[in-house]
């Protein structure tokens, strides 16, 4: 929304000519202003965003303003909790607005408000509603079509979807051969799929086997988590994937479940229980942490890393250790820490929908949120920036290279590290 | 050692309570407590102070109704100790701590002598008259522009009409801060209440008149302890009043309407929003009586003219002239539950007066 000025340019009126009653009567007195409108509270669409389950926090807002400076969007937009109150309190409505498509749900906002407006519980609950009136950007739409068809928000064959396990080196084990495991892998779409997705889940296949995790994948029986499409708005689609997956899930009897998407995560803990999951769910680093030391990490890496909070590991699951325990035991490895880190970690600009919106967002911020980050990776000084989540390779090599920070700096999961001081397998 | 003296056999020395609202009211309830004598002196015919006088619906932040904590208030000093001059007024005064001689002047009855120990200035305050310096608001030319207290009464009637054509309003705004924080106008204070009287009205507005939009125009609200989430949270997450920061510079007529002209200061941007009934937020100035009675005794009075507290913080009720206490608003702007705490402290320090005169010491 672009700043409201008194006077905008195109409420200017000014005619070269003007005739009166057959008479020229032109001169500077011909330019004449709009009158600005007076009529601009309208605590109706307030109203309406507290009328939707899910919208009724934003109404709490007292405009202390702290949300502003924690918003990753506003670092690189205009944007932020306050603002999007304060434009509803004074016309803009929301479900019509492009202020419903930017927040990336990386709960920021909400660690530091005194209100407790809930961004993640508001934008989720708007934007189902915008969907249902047909307003959505046209890529966020082809996303959810994909996953509704192929179970996987890229729309890849989904009876590819353990076709990466040929790359690793040993065999990665399927539930519906194995019926029985310790331990169910949720490999999710991008670790399936990417390239570089492929490459930490061929790593970890790798560390699980040296660790003698007795484990199984679903493959093709695995469906998207879903919950970036949840926070975007479509929760039936949602609620159709993790219906398929919570079948799956029964079928092998899951009682522990380790996933290398902190989204997943995310809904196993706090999504799936209501919809009869009850089972416990672990991140991979927080799995692998106390067990490096049973690693034969050879390879000193003498290398600088700077490590990045992936928002739904760290602030919406408090997982900040384990991934900084894993690359401390590493070889060579000397973590340097960004100055937004842990709690007040940046944002990748990927959560809730953001994967899916680079188009639409490029219309509204200076440069990506990936860009901004990387930016700061570089300027510690860091060899490598470790990541944990698996949007975050692709966002940061892209952003990587469109900041011309190429040779500079390398985007590595940490696993990838990990397998790198193991050596090559024998 | 002096021998003690039972205060109960002095039957001279009463304490005198100047002023008849929350706070007199319970000082002398709390002097009747503790086995002592009081002499309520008020200048109404009625008990209950400016709650009561200015037809005060609820109060705040409980929203109990007024007449009903002020009757409470009222019956708990109809006892034996108490001494109560209603329609009266302390028109003279000579003596010292443990010895003063008043004269209490009925408008009825005529002067009578009276003799206390110790003397309690209650006196209160009276809202802020916004056409007193300024008519910035046009209080006085606009029949739709009122006053927290107006709003009052008609909270009380349980009718909320535009005075100007008898309809019920479809936007009301109140207007926070005025005739308080303003060095022109002489009242550099806050005036504390307000803020929250406002947000309390706000919720009876949207109660009573739930298709009214309400807006609250503040520089800052200060809604300092309980209130904050007693009132304010309430009136905004349940009750949709919108606070918008920025009060406004003036209120010009148009049609039908009043226009409220101001900036938006979050937005940084100017506003012309209708209204059909704007609401003064007036803040307190010392009562006639609470000058009076600081002239009458020689207590010292502040720049804004509420009597003078002499103990800094940590004693909020001794006036500069001994024997002579003061406590609620005729100290500073105060709302009823410091009045209430204060009135406690003043009663307390009274009595020490009084006892410390019977038993002979200093």
């Amino acid at each position: 929304m672009a700043s409201q000025r008194n006077v905008e340019p195109e409420r200017i009126i000014e005619k070269e000519h003007v005739i009166q009653d057959g008479m020229d009567i032109s001169g500077h007195w011909n330019r004449m202003f709009e009158q600005r409108v007076i009529w601009d509270f309208t605590p109706e669409l307030l109203e309406k965003v507290g009328a939707v389950e899910g919208g009724e926090s934003l109404e709490g807002c007292y405009q202390c303003a702290q949300c502003i400076p924690a918003c990753p969007v506003n670092t690189v937009g205009d944007y932020g909790p306050r603002r999007i109150y304060r434009r509803v309190q004074t016309g803009m409505d929301l479900f019509e607005s492009p202020d419903l498509w930017q927040c990336t749900t990386c709960m920021n906002c909400l660690r530091v408000c005194p209100k407790e407006v809930d961004m993640m519980k508001i934008m989720p609950a708007v934007r189902q509603e915008a969907l249902l009136a047909g307003n959505v950007p046209p890529e966020l739409q082809e996303v959810f079509e994909n996953t509704l068809e192929y179970g996987n928000p890229m729309g890849e064959s989904p009876k590819k979807r353990a076709a990466w396990a040929k790359k690793a080196a040993d065999d990665v084990p399927l539930m519906k051969d194995k019926k029985t495991a310790d331990l169910l892998w949720f490999v999710e779409c991008y670790p399936s799929y990417h390239p570089r997705g492929v490459d930490a889940s061929v790593a970890l296949a790798r560390v699980l086997k040296v660790l003698d995790i007795d484990y199984g994948i679903l493959g093709q029986e695995e469906k998207c988590s879903c919950d970036s499409q949840r926070l975007a708005g479509e929760s039936g689609l949602f609620e159709e994937m993790a219906e398929h997956n919570l079948k799956m899930f029964k079928r092998y009897k899951v009682r522990k479940v380790m996933v290398t998407d902190p989204h997943a995560l995310n809904a196993f803990r706090k999504e799936y229980p209501a919809l009869g999951g009850k089972f416990e769910t672990i991140h991979y680093t927080t799995l692998l942490a106390p067990r490096m030391s049973e690693l034969a990490m050879k390879n000193d890496l003498g290398i600088k890393v700077t490590f990045h909070d992936p928002c739904y590991l760290g602030r919406h699951n408090g997982e900040y250790e384990a991934p900084r325990d894993m690359l401390k035991a590493i070889p060579g490895v000397d973590l340097i820490e960004m100055g937004r880190c842990r709690e007040q970690s940046y944002c990748c600009g990927g959560g809730g929908g953001g994967m899916w919106l680079d188009g639409f967002m490029s219309g509204h911020v200076s440069m990506r949120l990936s860009e901004e980050r990387v930016t700061e990776a570089v300027e510690t000084g860091a060899d490598v920036l470790a990541v944990c989540c698996p949007y975050e390779v692709s966002r940061f090599e892209d952003a990587v290279k469109s900041t011309g920070n190429e040779g500079k700096l390398v985007v590595k999961d940490i696993i990838e590290l990990v397998t790198e001081s193991m050596g090559s397998a024998q | 050692m002096p021998e003690a003296v039972n205060p109960e056999r002095n039957p001279e020395n009463p304490i005198l309570i100047i002023g008849g609202g929350p706070a007199g009211l319970e000082a002398a309830k709390g002097i009747a407590e503790l086995g002592y004598k009081a002499v309520i002196v008020e200048k109404a015919n009625v008990l209950g102070g400016t709650p009561i006088l200015s037809s005060y619906a609820a109060l705040t932040p409980d929203f109990r109704s007024a007449e009903d904590a002020m009757g409470e208030m009222i019956a708990a000093v109809q006892r034996p100790e108490v001494d109560i001059h209603l329609g009266s007024q302390v028109t003279a005064v000579s003596g010292q701590a443990g010895a003063f001689d008043l004269t209490v002047t009925s408008a009825v009855d005529g002067p009578t002598q009276v003799q206390a120990g110790a003397a309690i200035i209650a006196t209160g305050f009276q809202h802020f008259d916004p056409g007193r310096e300024t008519q910035q608001y046009g209080y006085y030319e606009h029949d739709d522009v009122i006053t927290l207290v107006d709003l009052e009464r008609m909270l009380k009637a349980e009718q909320v009409v535009r005075p100007s054509n008898g309809e019920p309003p479809k936007r009301l705004c109140f207007i926070q801060c005025v005739g308080s924080r303003d060095r022109q106008i002489g009242n550099e204070y806050c005036s504390k209440v307000c803020c929250g009287v406002a947000a309390k009205e706000s919720i009876e507005v949207r109660k009573l008149l739930p298709d009214c939009k309400v807006f609250i125009f503040y520089i800052d609200m200060r809604m300092y302890g309980y209130w904050e989430n007693e009132i304010y949270w309430p009136s905004q997450e349940k009750y949709k009043v919108n606070y918008v920061k920025g009060i406004a510079t003036e209120i010009v007529k148009k049609g039908d309407h009043l226009i409220v002209r101001g900036e938006d200061t979050t937005m940084g941007r100017p506003m012309e929003v209708p209204m059909d009934i704007v609401v003064l937020s007036v803040g307190m100035e010392p009562s006639e009586g609470t000058k009076q009675m600081a002239a009458m005794f020689g207590a010292e009075v502040n720049k804004y003219k509420f009597i003078e507290t002499v103990g800094g913080a940590l004693n909020t009720v001794q006036t500069s002239v001994e024997g002579v206490l003061a406590c609620g608003a005729a100290t500073g702007p105060a709302d009823i539950e410091d009045s209430i705490s204060s009135a406690s402290a003043a009663a307390m320090k009274a009595i020490a007066v009084v006892r410390k005169t019977a038993m002979g010491v200093s």
